[in-house]
């Protein structure tokens, strides 16, 4: 029964590319609701905006309260009846918080002097979130990142008085679209 | 160990646990997303987490997902110990360390 030390080289490689894909195929399946979530509100969000852009704050303070929320909850519903330490409990709520807050931090020192600039700097740091975490996560999100921030960039750039309309639709759809093609993974 | 721990030597139930290992702890992992990642048919897959689940290496959970059945695997810390004396099996025969 004893292998041979190529045998178990092949064994060894075979056992770490299992690991990989397993490992990969958790960081989508746990990234993939919040994903869904926050595009559903972003196109809530944007599209509000667009529609009373004067009440712009008010909606994406509500917007935002309502996401916090939410990410709390999935983060730990999905836990539930497992033996997880409390610490993974909050990894994904926590992420969402610290991000909230630098970006909420960042708006603060450089000023931004119109709605729009804030509209697009938000996905962009979200975007950047997500191709960082594909660094060691897997290319999905990488992807996911890319895609938010060429459509940010590209609305932010070209479409002058239709930003908020065309991240209501292509911001909010890329994201859901995404979560759903992390949770096919 | 000079012979290695037969329940997890055979090539499928190694890749189950390999899965399972990757899995933070007290995580789970979903039957059809585990078939996934092995490359196993349902019928296959199944029978090697019978033999899993006899030595005690995998706890297996069934419950509904709503109206559907699920079924979720994690390790115990008996296959972790397994897995990883296993791994350092595989280890030693390379460095030389168990003659053949």
């Amino acid at each position: 029964m004893t292998l041979s030390p190529h045998e178990a080289a092949d064994t060894l490689r075979d056992v770490a590319a299992v690991e990989d894909r397993s490992a990969r195929a958790y960081g989508y399946q746990r990234g993939s609701p919040y994903l869904i979530l926050w595009g559903i509100l972003w196109t809530v969000g944007y599209g509000l905006t667009a529609t009373w852009p004067q009440r712009g704050n008010a909606v994406w303070i509500a917007i935002d309260a309502i996401g916090m929320a939410a990410s709390f909850a999935i983060g730990f519903r999905s836990h539930a009846g497992t033996n997880v330490p409390a610490r993974r409990r909050w990894m994904f709520p926590g992420i969402a918080l610290i991000t909230f807050v630098f970006i909420g931090a960042t708006l603060a020192v450089m000023a931004p002097v119109s709605p729009k600039q804030i509209g697009a700097f938000v996905p962009l740091v979200v975007a950047f979130g997500y191709a960082l975490r594909g660094i060691w996560g897997g290319l999905r999100f990488v992807v996911a990142g890319a895609v938010i921030a060429a459509a940010t960039l590209a609305g932010f750039l070209l479409l002058g008085a239709y930003f908020d309309l065309w991240m209501a639709a292509v911001g909010g759809g890329a994201l859901v679209l995404a979560g759903v093609w992390l949770l096919r993974a | 160990m000079e012979q290695p721990d037969a329940i997890i030597h055979q090539k499928l139930r190694l890749k189950i646990m390999a899965a399972l290992k990757a899995l933070p702890r007290g995580e789970r992992l979903e039957f059809v997303r585990l078939r996934a990642i092995v490359n196993a048919t349902e019928g296959n897959l199944g029978a090697h987490i019978g033999t899993l689940e006899n030595a005690a290496y995998i706890k297996v959970d069934k419950d509904f997902n709503g109206k559907k059945p699920r079924t979720r695997l994690s390790l115990t810390d008996a296959g972790t110990r397994a897995y990883t004396d296993y791994v350092a099996y595989l280890r030693a025969i390379i460095d030389g360390d168990i003659p053949r």
